[in-house]
């Protein structure tokens, strides 16, 4: 087996252009053409490796497709519009009326909105609990549960759930284990190998390589038996190990529209090449600045599970290969400190995105969890001091000498 | 051995054959994408080694990827 970079490169699929290009071409087409009607139909069934219609497949598209199955060692791969989309086509086709979901409250806040607001009519239930405290989540778990959700870590609270022990708990309940692993990537944190059944992400993020394209990954890691959930308990028989991967391609997916636009797909693709050196990057520039903001008398406090006296560095250490991520928080006090050391950066830009090659900083609860109030925003642990920085891939002096015009304005 | 593969029948000169076997004499490549349909029946990839095929089965490549390679 290839190293992650080789693999990410090359792939284990021989791609073959016609004249050589290294680099594959964007097929920019709506609809394929057939050599005769059988042919079609075959390719309708899928027993014929062909394209149809670019809603449902694209050849580059599945290039990033192909590419990301090798990295997580053949399992199944679609490639999506965005993160949120690889989320809500997965909760839809595990879900429904009636079913609830098993999640924790410092969920980001997007997320915890589609489930406990936009899905909330249509009958899904949503438990928050602590992901962190295993018996909590095996308490939550009923019949009813469909899937149990969460985050390789959670943004922006940073928290760190022992994936192994709730995988334990979801194999023995027989219900299948997601989890957002937008943060960490596959680079970081291999789902699969640690018992999680769906692995999400939000290709934005790192793989964009550099927030060059909406995009979001659902990678079935191919080890749960889908004959246990109800919303497939029809085609398990039959699709077996496949059985989620057909309701998504054959229905869920194909109906709800949200296909990944094959020019945002190259750009994917380029990305991945270069995942493992700019993650190496920003999650080095972060454990440098959490220090460096640790040792700052006028910064309240620094989270960042790279700091050995985290309450989350021993899990995070082991399950992320002595890796933190490229997020951080820290605590000012109040809004208007938080404001006024934003608004005194030069080089870091102000702007809510992760994982760019450029330092990004918020103030998460006047921005993404406005929908919120206050009480809410405490369960969330979304403080109204708390700052975000998520750093990217420039010199970390150059960051530091940054923050640093942020703390003389305080 | 007679099979059909993707509804196109084919004489096997193998009197034993598993769904790997298969797979590489078919020069599939990256089998461990590909899912693999037996008689109407996904087979799971962790026994692609130990399923054999019978004189007459209907196998069927499912190209959930939508293809391309």
């Amino acid at each position: 087996m290839s190293s992650f970079s080789t693999t990410a490169i090359h792939g284990t699929v021989s791609g073959h252009d016609q004249h050589g290009a290294l680099r594959q071409p964007v097929y920019d087409s709506v609809a394929f053409e057939h050599p005769d009607a059988r042919s079609m139909e075959m390719t309708f069934a899928g027993k014929k490796a062909a394209h149809a219609y670019s809603r449902i497949s694209n050849p580059t598209v599945s290039e990033l497709e192909d590419r990301v199955s090798s990295l997580c060692h053949g399992a199944f791969v679609i490639a999506v519009s965005s993160g949120m989309a690889s989320i809500s086509n997965t909760i839809l086709a595990l879900g429904g009326a009636g079913s609830n979901i098993v999640t924790s409250p410092r969920l980001f806040g997007n997320s915890l909105s589609l489930f406990s607001k936009t899905l909330h009519p249509w009958g899904l239930e949503t438990r928050c609990v602590d992901m962190t405290n295993p018996e909590e989540v095996e308490r939550a778990v009923d019949s009813g549960t469909r899937m149990v959700f969460f985050e390789s870590m959670t943004n922006p609270g940073l928290e760190v759930a022992d994936a192994r022990l709730l995988a334990g708990i979801c194999q023995a309940k027989r219900v299948p284990l997601v989890c957002d692993n937008t943060v960490m990537t596959p680079y970081l944190f291999e789902a699969g190998k640690a018992g999680i059944n769906i692995e999400l992400v939000s290709s934005t993020k790192y793989i964009s390589g550099g927030a060059t394209s909406v995009g979001g990954l659902i990678i079935d890691h191919r080890n749960f038996d889908w004959s246990h959930a109800p919303a497939l308990a029809d085609t398990a028989d039959q699709y077996g190990e496949a059985a989620l991967l057909h309701r998504l391609r054959h229905e869920v997916f194909r109906n709800l529209g949200a296909c990944l636009a094959p020019h945002n797909a190259w750009l994917q693709t380029l990305g991945l090449e270069t995942l493992d050196l700019r993650i190496e990057k920003s999650s080095a520039n972060a454990l440098a600045v959490a220090r460096f903001l640790a040792s700052e008398k006028q910064i309240g406090s620094v989270n960042y599970p790279g700091l050995a006296d985290n309450p989350y560095h021993p899990i995070a250490k082991e399950q992320f290969k002595n890796r933190f991520g490229g997020i951080l928080t820290f605590d000012l006090g109040d809004e208007k400190r938080c404001f006024r050391f934003i608004d005194s950066l030069k080089l870091i830009r102000r702007a809510t995105n992760i994982n760019d090659n450029k330092s990004l900083i918020i103030h998460p609860a006047s921005t993404i969890f406005n929908e919120y109030n206050e009480d809410e925003l405490t369960q969330m642990g979304v403080g109204a001091g708390m700052v975000r920085l998520a750093t990217g891939i420039e010199e970390p002096n150059d960051i530091i000498n940054d923050l640093k015009r942020g703390i003389k304005s305080l | 051995m007679q099979i059909s593969i993707n509804g196109e029948e084919r004489q096997l000169n193998s009197e034993e054959l598993s769904i790997l076997n298969l797979l590489e004499a078919e020069k599939v490549e990256a089998p461990e994408m590909v899912s693999v349909q037996v008689n109407g029946r996904v087979v799971n990839r962790t026994d692609y080694e130990k399923h054999v095929l019978r004189n007459g089965d209907e196998v069927d490549f499912l190209y959930f990827m939508g293809g391309g390679r």
